[in-house]
């Protein structure tokens, strides 16, 4: 009996879930798809901000033109290397920590606190508190430096030094989001087989290499895919801090994006090459979900 | 290969609680020692602070005359079986059995070898390419003594290393493993709670209870002697009968037991050992093989029988004796035959009795004569 009636009521259950989700999924739609058709449209339209109208359609020439300009290249560069700094160095100082975490005994959660402080900061006020500390004349940093015979350095207005203090004011403020999730992580794991280790006869580094960073591969690699897709986003410092400079030392793609938009005011290039970045997140971020599903 | 000697070892955790409480024990080089106990008495951590992987609290532990307290479990040279297996969940069968010898860097060949050998005698080499997680837990099992088999470790500390495998499987590894402590001659500390493991694994027995030994000696001694009311309880299966009685003087001068409505003479050799117990109270322990039916020539007992169990070789009857509400066992021949309710009379083999101190809980000494079969 109940058996004829299952699905009439399966379907009456799924229609009703589906208006309770319809007003969210309007809103989602409104928010997002529309603005990304939107971008989707204007890059393929010879559309600038003095000529605001879809009058003029190009086909991919925004593309070739962005993918052809040295500017667009180098930004990918200056991109590339800043996320791979970037995941790298607050990888291993992240696992570091992490690995010094899961030993502490006491206060555990004050560790915590302090190391979810920078994370829970807006990265715009990040920027601001680092630009005044950072000040090559009145910034405390220089002045607590001089104190020790270090030259004034100019953090932010020279491209070699710029490129690297931007690299580090990142990891002072990411550097937790990977210690946070990779101490979840170990502690996480079964303590069996580090016994079992143990009493095989591992030393420190064998049960490192051997149990530890195997056993942690999946949580490692959604860490670092997280924070990769996070770092190649990065906008708000580099808009607060450099602006892009000195010369284009920081041009990061997003900062580029927003110049061709608002400066060049070249929107119909900006959109194009913000769906090139759009296609790089959205592939990686498949990866994310393969790497989650494939280890359960 | 290893002698090993716990002298006053003690583990107590945060909080109070004593698992191991000053166990005094010695381990010969080459000895296959089993510990045995119920759940909780500490076996686990004992055998968990010989391998190095507790801190001992109190007390010193010797290995070949070594003081090892700090030292770290890899100098310590013993491979362990876990209770929990704790294999490794990322590595194959395989890898999970040459691991210790990669850590040794013994040669990948040998390696490759040794790990095929022990495989197959524990007929587990179908199985070399799978991980843990895709394993039986009898599996699983095997898996885990071939770590510890694999080496060649100075000693072996095995925590009920044969529980989760079948009946049969049991005792060939059973067999194995004896065969094993032979051809090595390694010392051997092998916990379990089967006794009939312990019976016929054992060259000797530890007993332990609450965190404490109550008991240490070659398996035939203990069952035929247990020192306490606990030993004599634990072991066998069913265990001694353990009956309320009282020691009273006889015509002509002798020993009696009054069990109830029953009085039972003592043979003669006891008079001395059980003057002492005289108008006291005691504990008297029988085991069910000691009570026999159709036995004229002993002192009888009568009971009421409450349930005939058949046990293949034999029929153990459960009935009350006379003037008691405690229940007793005998173990009978297969032909018995009786129903609930039925006064049964049986013989006493009385030169097998032990008497128990009931404030103590401790046997009260008396010679050993030894196994002899009854007269009828
Ligand atoms: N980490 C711990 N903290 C507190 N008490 C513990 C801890 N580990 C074990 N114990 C206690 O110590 C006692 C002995 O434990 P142990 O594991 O040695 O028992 P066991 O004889 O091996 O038992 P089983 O036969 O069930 O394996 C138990 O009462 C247990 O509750
Ligand atoms: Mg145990």
């Amino acid at each position: 009996m109940s058996a004829l009636f299952a699905p009439t009521l399966a379907a009456r259950d799924r229609r009703f879930g589906y208006a309770m989700a319809a007003p969210a999924i309007v809103v989602l739609a409104a928010i997002i798809l529309a603005p990304v058709a939107l971008a989707l449209a204007t890059s393929l339209f010879d559309y600038t901000l003095m000529n605001m109208t879809f009058d003029r359609f190009i086909g991919f020439d925004n593309f070739v033109a962005a993918l052809s300009s040295s500017e667009f290249a180098n930004s990918m560069v200056v991109t590339t290397l800043f996320v791979i700094a970037v995941v790298a160095l607050e990888f291993v100082i992240g696992f570091v920590v992490a690995l010094m975490l899961t030993t502490v005994k006491r206060g555990k959660n004050i560790y915590y606190l302090i190391l979810l402080i920078p994370l829970l900061i807006n990265p715009v006020v990040v920027g601001l508190i680092w630009r005044m500390l950072l000040h090559p004349t009145l910034g405390i940093v220089n002045w607590l430096l001089g104190g020790i015979g270090v030259p004034d350095i100019d953090w932010l207005g020279h491209p070699g030094t710029a490129f690297w203090t931007v690299v580090l004011v990142d990891i002072w403020h990411q550097v937790s989001f990977m210690a946070v999730l990779l101490t979840a992580g170990l502690s996480a794991l079964p303590t069996e087989p580090y016994e079992a280790a143990r009493a095989e006869g591992a030393g420190t580094l064998q049960t490192f290499w051997y149990i530890t960073l195997p056993l942690m591969k999946p949580v490692i690699a959604v860490t670092l895919l997280i924070r990769l897709i996070f770092a190649i986003k990065t906008y708000d410092l580099i808009y607060i801090m450099t602006r892009g400079g000195p010369g284009d030392a920081t041009d990061l793609i997003s900062y580029y994006i927003y110049r061709s938009a608002f400066a060049r005011l070249n929107l119909g290039e900006a959109a194009a090459m913000a769906i090139l970045l759009m296609v790089i997140v959205i592939v990686l971020t498949l990866a994310l979900f393969r790497t989650m599903r494939a280890r359960g | 290969m290893a002698h090993i000697v716990l002298d006053k070892v003690t583990k107590s955790y945060a909080g109070g609680v004593t698992a191991v409480d000053a166990v005094d024990l010695e381990i010969r080089d080459g000895e296959l020692m089993v510990l045995l106990g119920p759940s909780g008495c500490g076996k686990s951590t004992t055998l968990r602070m010989i391998a190095g992987l507790e801190t001992i609290s109190s007390g010193d532990l010797y290995i070949d005359g070594e003081r090892v307290n700090e030292k770290d479990p890899r100098d310590r040279d013993l491979a362990i079986v876990f209770q929990n297996y704790a294999l490794y969940p990322h590595m194959n069968v395989a890898r999970n059995l040459g691991f210790g010898l990669k850590l040794r860097r013994v040669p990948p060949a040998e390696i490759e070898r040794r790990v095929q050998e022990t495989a197959r005698m524990l007929g587990i080499e179908a199985l070399l390419k799978r991980r843990p997680a895709q394993l039986s837990g009898g599996q699983r099992q095997r898996v885990a003594l071939g770590r510890a088999l694999v080496r060649q470790p100075r000693g072996f500390l095995l925590d009920e290393p044969l529980s989760n495998l079948d009946a049969q499987l049991r005792t060939t590894m059973r067999l194995e493993l004896i065969k094993l402590h032979r051809q090595l001659g390694a010392t051997i500390i092998h916990v379990t709670h089967d006794q009939l493991e312990a019976m016929t694994m054992g060259e000797r027995i530890c007993i332990m209870d609450g965190g404490k030994v109550v008991q240490v000696g070659p398996p035939a001694d203990v069952y035929r002697n247990p020192a306490s009311l606990f030993v004599a309880g634990f072991l066998a299966s069913p265990p001694m009968n353990l009956l309320p009685a009282a020691v009273v003087g006889s015509d002509g001068g002798g020993l009696a037991v009054r069990v109830g409505a029953t009085t039972l003479p003592l043979p003669e050799e006891y008079l001395q050992a059980y003057a002492g117990c005289r108008d006291r109270s005691v504990v008297l322990g029988v085991r069910p093989e000691d009570l026999h039916e159709a036995a004229p020539a002993l002192p009888q007992i009568t009971v009421a029988a409450n349930a005939v169990e058949m046990v293949g070789p034999e029929v153990i009857l459960v009935g009350t004796p006379e003037g008691l509400e405690t229940e007793a066992s005998a173990r009978l021949s297969r032909a018995f035959r009786a129903e609930p309710g039925d006064r049964i009379s049986l013989g006493v083999d009385m030169r097998q009795i032990h008497l128990f101190d009931p404030a103590t809980g401790l046997a009260v000494p008396r010679p050993d004569l030894g196994f002899e079969p009854h007269r009828r």
